[in-house]
């Protein structure tokens, strides 16, 4: 999995799963609906802006509240990498589970990042870099068998390469 | 080795004699539960990835209760491609239209104590007033019914006891929210809460649904009460057949130990923006309301209803606010007709609904911009039951009886007792 390039959409602490789709779209699964309305409470741009390779960096308890799939889902199909201060276990198994990178990071690389800042961050080794000044983070990367998830694109095609691994040939 | 009781869970689930908090394990849950919100989504997202069939689909458990009765064209069609897919893939239970699932697992004797259910849905930790295990897995439950197994890992046990005994007017809504407050998101994330003490025998059957469901909004993995004589005896009133319950052995480690004295305890409120943010109700007398809602998975049992209708005995609900009364499960909605307190409801000018989750996540009932609302339900982000700048306070069925009488957050104990009618 290649290293993302891209900017940095800096979030407070407890964005709560209400705050990154509101539960007027619980119905809806379409990844081309549910992408419009990422965040938009918080901040519409990000929405309309964000290009694949960028990064949300958000604060402590991410997506706290409802174990909604709907912000992985709009996440996934935006090409959006995650790090996060903490993430509680509903959200953290979603966001690998629709194949959504990710990392927890300490405060000191959440303040040392700016909001709209270019960084490039590579999931498979936890390493982050501020590209304005060329500062290197390293952060702790995901667990083998958890990368394999998102490097396979998500639970499902991982499941299904796995099948196939399975098969005689 | 000693073990608590989600690690014997998590061991026999993962066909193992023994588990210990912190391994990742492959799990066989006992039953998956899905609701319509997801169901025809998570069929097509495993028919694209070639899953044509589930794993046991007779442990599938489906149920239609969040858009009932439908009241959008979408809706509608979801409701029917539920059910048709539910029959495509011989799903062994289909809820359809009955009520909350949660609720209904326990009222239909599909879990004991001891059990472990996965589910779509967040509030699935009700069960744990059972005695069972309820997890939330999202998305990740569409790959559940199709492969019969998940990964989890073993959580860590926080042990609540409980302590003394309540005033009246303090139930299990406040015990929860007492938790809440000693018991943030850092202290309960990845682990699971289970509750102890001589307090529990003051916590009647149906009011566990509601202190462990609560608990999932604290970010905790799940909550349970383990069963005791109490749920034995009320499991066995509705058929189910205990046998050899499991608790944490003596000596099991818990990784944080709480105590809670309910003899001190007065009614609570949850204040915007979440539920963790709790108040004295007695703090609270100045916040007027225009609506009041009772009902959802952490409330709207027979219990509760009877406790409102009785608060209600000799007053009206105050003109201005607006009542809605939705019991959680059509038996209950039975049994309250019968008992004439949905009359009594009614007489005193409260709205009462079928069963369905509807007001909780914003489905049914909206509100607007610069309104009130103290609810039963479950959480009060902003924007859940529509506008984000409406406000949700959320408390227990008393308080929100006597809100309602009032116009304004109070507790039971503010309300002159009624004359008899």
């Amino acid at each position: 999995m290649r290293p993302y390039t891209g900017t940095c959409w800096k979030l407070p602490d407890a964005v709560s799963s209400d705050q990154l789709i509101g539960p007027a779209h619980v119905f809806d699964f379409e990844a081309e609906t549910l992408r419009k309305h990422l965040l938009e409470e918080i901040d519409p741009r990000i929405a309309a802006e964000a290009k694949p390779g960028d990064i949300l960096l958000a604060g402590r308890n991410f997506a706290q509240g409802s174990n909604h799939s709907h912000p992985f889902i709009a996440m996934k199909a935006m090409g959006l990498g995650l790090l996060c201060r903490s993430i509680s276990r509903g959200p953290y198994r979603l966001t690998i589970f629709m194949g959504v990178p990710i990392l927890t990071i300490t405060g000191e690389i959440y303040d040392a990042l700016e909001h709209r800042d270019r960084i490039e961050v590579d999931f498979t080794t936890g390493e982050v870099t501020a590209l304005e000044t060329g500062t290197t983070f390293q952060a702790e990367a995901l667990p083998p068998h958890l990368l394999d998830i998102v490097k396979a694109g998500g639970g499902f095609e991982h499941a299904k390469a796995q099948e196939q691994d399975q098969k005689p040939l | 080795m000693a073990m608590t009781l989600v690690e014997k869970i998590f061991a026999r689930c993962a066909g193992r004699d023994t588990v210990t908090a912190g391994e990742v394990v492959w799990v066989r849950p006992d039953l998956v539960t899905v609701p319509e919100v997801a169901f025809p989504a998570y069929v097509k997202r495993l028919r694209g990835v070639g899953f044509e069939r589930f794993s046991n689909p007779d442990k599938v458990v489906v149920a239609i209760d969040h858009e009932v009765p439908a009241h959008s064209q979408a809706g509608a069609e979801r409701n029917r491609l539920t059910r048709q897919l539910a029959h495509e893939f011989s799903v062994g239970h289909l809820f359809d239209s009955e009520g909350i699932t949660h609720p209904l697992l326990i009222e239909r004797g599909l879990v004991r104590p001891g059990d472990f259910v996965a589910a779509a849905d967040s509030h699935t930790a009700v069960i744990g007033g059972a005695g069972a295990v309820g997890v939330p897995f999202g998305f990740e439950t569409a790959l559940l019914m199709a492969t019969g197994q998940i990964w989890v890992m073993v959580p860590e046990t926080i042990r609540v006891t409980l302590t003394g005994k309540p005033q009246p007017g303090v139930g299990a809504r406040d015990i929860a929210l007492a938790t809440m407050r000693e018991l943030d998101e850092t202290a309960a994330s990845y682990r699971l809460l289970e509750f102890a003490g001589e307090g529990l025998a003051h916590v009647p059957f149906w009011d566990r649904m509601t202190l462990c469901g609560l608990c999932i909004d604290i970010g905790a993995k799940s909550a349970v009460v383990p069963a005791d004589a109490v749920t034995v005896a009320a499991l066995e009133g509705i058929g189910v057949e205990t046998t050899g319950d499991v608790v944490s052995d003596a000596g099991a480690r818990f990784c944080q130990e709480v105590e809670i004295d309910l003899g001190t305890l007065e009614p609570l409120v949850s204040v915007p923006p979440s539920p963790t943010h709790v108040r004295r109700v007695s703090e609270m007398r100045d916040t007027t309301i225009q609506h009041a809602y009772l009902g959802s998975c952490a409330s709207g049992t027979l219990e509760d209803l009877r406790a409102a209708d009785a608060l209600l005995s000799g007053h009206k609900v105050r003109e201005g606010v607006n009542m809605l009364v939705i019991p959680s499960t059509r038996k209950t909605y039975q049994r309250a007709m019968e008992e004439g307190i949905l009359t009594r409801f009614t007489a005193a000018g409260a709205t009462v609904l079928a069963p369905t989750c509807g007001p909780c996540f914003g489905g049914l009932a909206q509100l607007c911009a610069g309104e009130r609302r103290i609810s039963t339900s479950t959480r009060n982000d902003p924007g859940r039951m529509g506008s984000a700048e409406a406000e949700i306070f959320l408390g227990s069925a008393l308080t929100v009886t006597a809100s309602a009488i009032a116009g304004h957050i109070c507790g039971a104990g503010d309300i002159a007792k009624g004359r008899p009618s």
